[in-house]
């Protein structure tokens, strides 16, 4: 029933599929709306899970030449950066914009293997303030600036 | 008010020093922002709407186009000196592009493709100047019926022209359409899945989804490259291009600036499809067909003039109808909308300075690139240069501020990740996003349409087909969804055989 990268996505989306028509025949109905909100939700459900069903009986695609698979070694690297990416948006609101992207930008950097730390903390203090001073003096747009003061 | 005066008017906001100086930074950024791998005219527009909150519409534009033919042009220069096209419309050129550059003619090449893009650019100007009004008067006359059979067809055409497997392409556009009902419905004010939670109430913005899908999904492939040698690079050549060569390179920029344009007009086709077609039209045609691939001029002319043109192509649709053709315009349509313009038939008549400041943005784009980009050449191919972990670092920070700069909330920091990987994750099982994003794009106004169709004709779908125009489009969509399966069809008969 696994058997190929079809089925296995097409199963997928058939799931989500059945989750997106039961929340959408959950909708709330009104008594004198001729066309009422749920009725296109419900057509894209049922279309969904035709395609989906189409899908499932059709034959894998050969494989491309540059595959983009991650080997397992660069694994630990690529979940670092997500989690890297999850600190500096949990913190952005705490700590503020500057701080957090200097820190964000140097040790991304760093952990992806940038050996040459002047240059690094350079481009790392620089960009963020001169983004940050372009959005708040010349944009008017407020970026948080966290535990700095100004 | 007739074509000139627009145009003049157009040029008067274009020509003032403001203008000028933000094409000319436009410009430069897209270059710098299409010579990266993987980030290309999609991107570097996404990037910049954050920058255009609050400015001047008229100017926002001009800088708009700069970035969107720089960013173009330095794909371009990304397939001919790394043979690394930064996105597919530039693929084409890769193939006599780096040939030519192996050979130490890098500056002959780069110029040939700044000429080329040129030339492409203004002559789909000239016609886009010339149709887009037409299209829009008959643009009017459309009512709720007529503009969904449109977007359908435009919908399908993507589906049916993508590259891969027909059937990903539809369910990549199906649940683009779904994560369009998320948020409140604008008719009867229902939230819809927004399961409870007050950020969703909006819907997502598509900057997210443009962001992830494309930029951070590629951050991906640039982390598994990161340690990629660039070499090849050191010798540039001259950019000169003899007497004998333009000659040589006149007719083939001329075909293919109609033909791209043509192309570009189609929904769904657009830069990809146009570059491919007029790099096999001209070996076709060819008296020497084997130039082609060794480093052929043609060979770089023919794929850059016809991307270009097709890309004004895609304006069409987009000024005159409010529909965009391809990804690149889809993402247009959402950096104008930012800035509160909602491009259709009624842009002419009620924004006139805004419609025909965007064609003499265009103008004054092409010409600003290659004023600008052939003595660069020397210089704009050391960008290249940039360490990959510094470049990986810088692309991440600037989607993130993308997004915050839109929604201010760290909620839709995580969906913009969640999309990075949903992004990667179909590059792996090879769904294609353009259909995803476009149909996202799409998918409120499709709704709309379709229901205030079904409210005109009080529940009755016949209202699809008593109207003549809403008939054929529909009729359209559907052959075009007809074309692949008969495709498949034939190709499997011709293998069993």
């Amino acid at each position: 029933m696994f058997n190929t990268t079809n089925k296995k996505v097409s199963i997928f989306l058939i799931l989500l599929g059945i989750i997106y028509l039961i929340l959408s025949f959950r909708l709330p109905k009104y008594a004198y709306v001729p066309v009422d909100s749920d009725l296109v939700p419900i057509c894209l459900g049922v279309l969904l899970l035709i395609l989906a069903g189409i899908l499932y009986f059709t034959k894998d695609q050969e494989k491309k030449e540059d595959d983009e698979r991650i080997p397992k070694k660069e694994l630990p690297i690529v979940l670092g950066v997500i989690g890297l990416i999850v600190i500096y948006i949990s913190l952005l609101e705490i700590i503020g914009f500057v701080l957090v992207s200097v820190l964000f930008l140097f040790f991304c950097s760093m952990f992806l293997g940038y050996k040459k730390y002047v240059i690094n903390g350079i481009v790392s203090l620089v960009i963020p303030t001169f983004v940050y001073l372009l959005f708040d003096s010349f944009l008017q747009i407020q970026l948080p600036s966290g535990i700095l003061p100004f | 008010m007739d074509v000139f005066q627009g145009l003049v008017q157009g040029f008067e906001v274009a020509f003032s020093m403001q203008g000028l100086l933000f094409v000319f930074i436009g410009v430069s950024t897209g270059t710098i922002i299409g010579m990266i791998p993987g980030l290309g005219p999609i991107t570097a527009i996404a990037v910049m709407i954050p920058i255009t909150y609050g400015m001047n519409p008229a100017i926002a534009l001009l800088l708009m186009a700069g970035v969107y033919y720089g960013a173009a042009y330095g794909g371009a220069a990304a397939s001919i000196l790394l043979n690394a096209p930064g996105t597919s419309e530039a693929t084409a050129t890769t193939f006599d592009g780096y040939p030519l550059a192996k050979q130490g003619k890098a500056g002959k090449a780069l110029a040939i493709a700044a000429i080329g893009s040129f030339v492409g650019g203004t002559i789909s100007v000239i016609f886009l100047t010339l149709f887009a009004p037409l299209l829009a008067n008959v643009a009017v006359s459309f009512g709720p019926p007529e503009y969904f059979a449109l977007m359908l067809m435009g919908l399908m055409a993507i589906a049916s022209l993508s590259e891969g497997s027909t059937i990903k392409a539809l369910l990549s556009g199906v649940i683009g359409l779904m994560i369009a009902t998320i948020g409140i419905d604008d008719q009867t004010g229902t939230p819809r899945f927004t399961f409870g939670t007050p950020h969703l109430m909006e819907g997502i913005d598509f900057i997210v989804i443009a962001l992830g899908l494309f930029a951070l999904a590629e951050v991906t492939s640039l982390i598994l490259n990161r340690s990629a040698k660039l070499k090849d690079m050191k010798k540039i050549g001259s950019l000169k291009i003899t007497k004998k060569e333009y000659k040589e390179l006149a007719p083939t920029m001329g075909r293919q600036s109609v033909l791209g344009f043509l192309v570009g007009v189609l929904p769904g086709a657009g830069g990809t499809i146009s570059s491919f077609l007029a790099y096999i039209f001209e070996k076709k045609i060819s008296k020497n067909p084997e130039e082609f691939g060794k480093g052929s001029i043609k060979g770089v002319a023919a794929p850059e003039t016809a991307n270009n043109a097709a890309n004004n192509g895609a304006f069409v649709p987009l000024l005159s109808l409010g529909i965009p053709g391809s990804g690149t315009t889809a993402v247009m349509l959402g950096a104008l909308i930012v800035l509160g313009i909602q491009p259709g038939p009624l842009l002419m008549t009620d924004h006139t300075d805004v419609f025909w400041g965007v064609i003499a943005s265009m103008y004054i784009g092409n010409v600003i690139l290659l004023i600008l980009n052939l003595p660069l050449i020397p210089y704009i191919s050391r960008i290249l240069l940039v360490p990959r972990p510094l470049l990986i670092s810088l692309v991440i920070f600037f989607c993130i501020i993308g997004v915050y700069a839109v929604n201010f909330s760290t909620f839709h920091l995580y969906i913009l990740l969640a999309f990075g990987i949903i992004g990667y994750v179909m590059r792996l099982i090879q769904f294609p996003a353009a259909p995803l994003l476009l149909a996202f794009i799409l998918g409120s106004m499709m709704e709309q349409a379709f229901r205030q169709s079904l409210t005109i004709s009080n529940g009755s779908l016949s209202i699809f087909v008593t109207s003549p125009v809403a008939a054929v489009l529909l009729f359209i969509a559907f052959l075009s969804l007809l074309v692949p399966i008969v495709k498949d069809f034939r190709e499997k008969r011709k293998s069993t055989k």
